[in-house]
């Protein structure tokens, strides 16, 4: 009996060591419960100096495990985050429903404007459907341009598996080329640095060290949009990336390659100046390659020599022109503003028309999107201009308009 | 000597085991809150009272508390000139808290209040 309690006593003497020992070891706790899910959590504890990831996701109310997973009630690192969705990034397509979905977040309705998930999943940025299909085709392992395969299997799009392609030329294409998409493995390079999913357009890319942005935006500068594009151009002669070999050192050079024409806007401007959201992120149908789903024109702004760009007056505070304002304020848009808008209804909201300049050659007013700079333009209609309406691709505008480089 | 140093380490051990077991994450928030004496919401007054995330309207019909947590998302909404506005995605609602503009799709929700017997305002949260 007495050797019994010598060794409870001792095991109990231990157990008191050991919670004591795992206390001192636990940094001071810092609990949150937020609004949304009302359940208490101890991310704080170690990253209470991140900042706000942005003004529609303040941490009180979302807090940190609905978006990026993880274990709640755990301090220590390797069990907090072993749960994680997508690792540091859950804007991963493959976890990107369960991070970012929910009918009142990013995976609603088109009615509602919240179908993004569903709008980026069939996109040919994630999809890179428009360039298997024509490899393949190069290759003659399909008899057409139309998309039959994807990265990943979606929308009775099979998913592509350059194994069980017969041509080595597709098999080294699977192995070297597929470095652009959404859920590509990147190009080693700073200048390939970014983050898959949304965060490859929404978040600032890692810095060379590996650490991160914490932040989400949709003030998307060009040079986010170049770790993927204009960095080179793949080849069918050897099915190889081919890196671009000048080094640009001004923006002039660095935005595009230097393999074509293009005008002052296309560089003074961002990507995203110019190219919609249905665009960039997709319009949630399949196309089968770029050239169907990028419509914005020069005359989408500019107008031509007998019509005036279209424009739209805003008429409900409801409205998506007012939303996409309220997240990206570069402008203070109202009811009763009217702005530009695209042939296929896209509201152009950072470009207004100047309210003191409606007359017979109106004047318009762009907020660039990602600096939030004032620029003004006038349309063709009523110029000097010898476009002709019938000719509107942008070389036609370049044969004038062209800037030296 | 030894029956101490055991009884001893015995209660220690326990103690804190106890502690350790009877760890609790974070109590509850309460579903009832005193907002003061009713004489400090004078008649046509809109107080908020920011730590019970509301604000307080004594009108002709009596006393009216709104919850100033946005029906959307949970975001604290913001009073305006002319009502309230969500910062986070840009839901607005009128001054008497009905929906103006979503994402939102309904108004500020109403919470229960009442005059106690001694004078005191009593939200209740559920």
């Amino acid at each position: 009996m007495r050797h019994q309690l010598v060794i409870v006593s001792f095991l109990l003497l231990l157990a008191a060591g050991y919670v004591l020992l795992k206390q001192a070891q636990t940094p001071e706790l810092t609990s949150l419960t937020p609004v949304l899910t009302g359940q208490v959590e101890y991310c704080l504890t170690c990253h209470a100096d991140l900042p706000e990831i942005s003004q529609s996701h303040p941490v009180e109310t979302f807090g940190c495990v609905i978006c990026h997973g993880g274990e709640a009630l755990a301090v220590e690192a390797d069990l907090a985050h072993s749960t994680m969705r997508g690792g540091a990034n859950p804007s991963e397509l493959s976890v990107v429903e369960a991070s970012c979905g929910g009918e009142q977040c990013h995976s609603g309705t088109p009615q509602m404007y919240r179908d993004h998930i569903q709008r980026v999943n069939t996109s040919l940025q994630a999809t890179y459907a428009g360039a298997i299909a024509q490899v393949r085709y190069a290759f003659g392992a399909q008899p057409d341009l139309i998309a039959r395969m994807s990265i990943n299997a979606v929308d009775g799009l099979v998913a592509f598996n350059p194994n069980q392609e017969v041509s080595p030329s597709l098999q080294a294409f699977g192995q070297n080329c597929l470095s652009c998409h959404l859920s590509a493995q990147l190009l080693i390079g700073s200048e390939y640095n970014r983050w898959g999913g949304c965060s490859a357009c929404h978040s600032p890319a890692p810095r060379e060290d590996g650490t991160s942005v914490h932040k989400l935006t949709t003030a998307v500068a060009y040079s986010q949009c170049n770790t993927c594009h204009n960095r080179g151009n793949y080849s069918l002669a050897d099915v190889q990336f081919h890196p671009r070999t000048d080094t640009p050192t001004d923006r002039l050079h660095d935005y595009y390659q230097p393999i074509a024409e293009f005008t002052r806007c296309e560089w003074t401007l961002d990507c995203v100046d110019c190219h919609t959201r249905q665009e960039a992120m997709g319009d949630g149908h399949l196309y089968n390659n770029k050239k169907e789903i990028q419509y914005i024109r020069c005359y989408t702004c500019h107008g031509t020599l007998d019509s005036l760009p279209l424009t739209y007056t805003i008429k409900d505070e409801d409205e998506l022109a007012l939303r996409l304002a309220f997240v990206n304020p570069v402008i203070d848009l109202n009811v009763g503003d009217t702005i530009l808008m695209t042939e296929k209804g896209e509201p152009l909201w950072y470009i207004r028309l100047m309210a003191e300049k409606v007359e017979a050659v109106p004047t318009y007013e762009l907020f660039t999107k990602a600096t939030g700079q004032s620029l003004g333009f006038k349309p063709v209609f009523g110029s000097t201009c010898q476009q002709q309406p019938d000719q509107q691709e942008a070389r036609y505008c370049h044969e004038c308009h062209a800037i030296e480089r | 000597m030894l029956k101490g140093s055991l009884a001893g380490s015995a209660l220690i051990g326990l103690g804190v085991l106890g502690r350790f077991l009877g760890f609790q994450s974070e109590a509850n928030p309460p579903g009832q809150y005193d907002l003061g004496p009713s004489t400090d919401y004078p008649q046509g007054s809109r107080i908020q009272v920011p730590e019970a995330q509301v604000i307080v309207i004594h009108s002709d019909l009596g006393y009216i508390a709104l919850s100033l947590v946005c029906p959307h998302l949970g975001c604290e909404v913001q009073v305006t000139g002319d009502g309230f506005a969500c910062p986070c995605h840009g839901s607005r609602f009128q001054a008497d808290g009905s929906l103006h503009n979503g994402p939102a799709s309904s108004s500020l929700t109403s919470l229960r209040i009442e005059e106690s017997a001694e004078g005191h305002l009593i939200l209740y949260h559920q």
